[in-house]
């Protein structure tokens, strides 16, 4: 009954020329009759968007809680344990209603069906692959703007030029990469300046006891707002993918076992921590003590809360890089490498062409093999690559031992750094 | 040009606050912490003036940091329990 209700809504509008919309395509229209088929196909995108969903995790650990980690206000591990523990309860309370996944950013309202599952699935694979090249660099780069940009690229090589909307693309995300570190910057210059200022008559020991309790409570604040913001991203594909795929319509609630699978995901993610991202961001950029940690987590944390409100999202990497930049400008004498600087600034600028590339390449192939042999194929060739860059990464380890040790302008620090640091301090 | 207007009239406001919240914030908390030592008699424990401007300024802080919680669980609370607060 409610099928022969839709069909005739469907015809209604077409008369009014209204354009077609995801909502009414889905149900009415299977494309394909092979159910197995079909089944398999949205299990390996579920799992896919489950894979960026981790990728996020552990590539934003660094964002919440580098600095605390640098300045020993934290333990790495009770760092990443706390972190994971405020992601899971922060995607629990991220509640959009969620169809709206890189809205405004990419119209996938003309496509659906098996079409929009495959545009979704190699643009989360354009994602991922992006991710964990940019983990093993060490470098912190926005997931967002992966996810943006896989899609994009997707979009791009599936419905054309206008599948994107330009924009979009603009306001979204161009603008806002060239903002948000100049403006994270600018605050936490702004607050470090004061707070040396401020404390300049107390004592070293009494002042950093204090700050380092301050930036646990910010970058827990920090955590929780990453698990909401999210995990609530893959939420959206994931409940896009099921549309697609005709298991629910637009206007069912978002199923708990999506919730709860992106809320794992996230937090195991989280859990496992991008140790080569927290070390470029804790001690690769500037030397980061107690007063200059907490300067740089509140900045984060206000722009972070406060910017989506204000009409102007700003992404929590882009700000959390500016912030703790901000706080060597701020520092008298303090250094800042802007050597490192520059790499990430590469990293931002081409983080959205690059997944691009990546998503359009991977949905070119997945059409070409065509149906579920070639989602298949694109699934077994991104377990691949993730596993060939986790191998790399082996090679040069950074983990919770060795992740605070002495920069030295490599990423990962020689081999036993972390206990020539510890003998020089008993001597 | 619509784009640049509401960038630049965003754009403001984000920094406005941001300076508010971002850096006024752990500036207070910095009073607190200088109030905390200052204040400090010879015995080492700080006199009540002192130990009161200093709770006051914690107190600024945390409340500050309750409601960024009670602001990201804002629409939670909003659709599970129907409490609106912002």
């Amino acid at each position: 009954m409610v099928g022969v209700r839709r069909t005739g809504r469907v015809s209604r509008r077409d008369a009014e020329f209204t354009p077609p919309s995801l909502y009414i395509h889905v149900p009415t229209t299977p494309q394909s009759t092979d159910v197995t088929a079909e089944f398999v196909v949205l299990l390996v995108v579920v799992v896919t968007a489950l894979a960026f969903d981790f990728t996020n995790g552990f590539h934003d650990t660094g964002n919440a809680m580098a600095t605390s980690i640098a300045t020993g206000a934290l333990k790495p591990k009770t760092a990443v344990t706390l972190s994971a523990t405020l992601n899971l309860v922060g995607a629990f309370l991220s509640v959009e209603v969620a169809a709206t996944v890189a809205k405004g950013v990419v119209d996938l309202d003309t496509v659906g069906g098996t079409d929009l599952l495959l545009i979704v699935f190699a643009g989360l694979v354009g994602a991922i692959l992006w991710n964990i090249s940019t983990w093993l660099f060490g470098l912190p780069s926005s997931s967002s703007h992966a996810l943006f940009g896989g899609l994009v690229g997707a979009a791009l090589a599936s419905i054309g030029v206008q599948g994107v909307v330009w924009d979009g693309v603009l306001g979204k995300v161009l603008i806002p990469a060239v903002l948000a570190p100049v403006i994270a910057a600018l605050v936490s210059t702004v607050g470090i300046w004061s707070m040396h200022r401020l404390t300049r008559s107390v004592s070293n020991e009494h002042r950093d006891r204090g700050f380092r309790l301050g930036q646990i409570g910010t970058a827990s604040l920090m955590s929780l707002a990453h698990g909401t913001n999210d995990a609530q991203k893959t939420m959206g594909v994931i409940f896009l993918a099921l549309v697609a795929h005709g298991t629910i319509t637009a206007d069912t609630d978002m199923p708990f076992w999506v919730k709860v699978a992106c809320a794992v995901a996230i937090a195991l993610g989280t859990y496992l921590g991008g140790w080569r991202i927290i070390r470029t961001l804790g001690k690769g950029l500037v030397e980061i003590a107690p007063p200059q940690g907490l300067a740089a987590e509140s900045s984060s944390a206000a722009i972070i809360l406060t910017s989506s409100h204000f009409g102007l999202p700003l992404s929590t990497t882009h700000v959390a890089t500016g912030s703790i930049l901000g706080t060597g400008l701020g520092t008298k004498g303090a250094e800042v490498r802007w050597s490192v600087a520059r790499r990430m600034v590469v990293a931002w600028v081409i983080t959205l062409p690059c997944a691009a590339v990546v998503g359009a390449t991977c949905w070119a192939l997945a059409h070409l093999i065509g149906g579920m042999p070639g989602v298949l194929v694109v699934f077994a060739i991104l377990c691949a690559l993730a596993v060939f860059m986790w191998l790399r990464s082996r090679r040069q380890p950074v983990d919770a031992s060795n992740v605070t040790a002495d920069w030295d302008d490599k990423l990962a620090p020689a081999p036993g750094a972390s206990e020539t640091v510890t003998g020089e301090g008993r001597s | 040009m619509n784009l640049l207007t509401h960038t630049l009239d965003s754009l403001w406001q984000v920094v406005l606050v941001g300076l508010l919240l971002g850096a006024g914030l752990p500036s207070l908390f910095a009073l607190g912490v200088r109030a905390l030592d200052t204040g400090r008699g010879s015995d080492g424990t700080p006199n009540p003036a002192a130990r009161t401007a200093a709770v006051l300024c914690f107190a600024v802080v945390a409340c500050a940091i309750l409601a960024g919680i009670l602001l990201l669980a804002s629409d939670f609370l909003a659709g599970t329990f129907g409490i609106d607060i912002f």
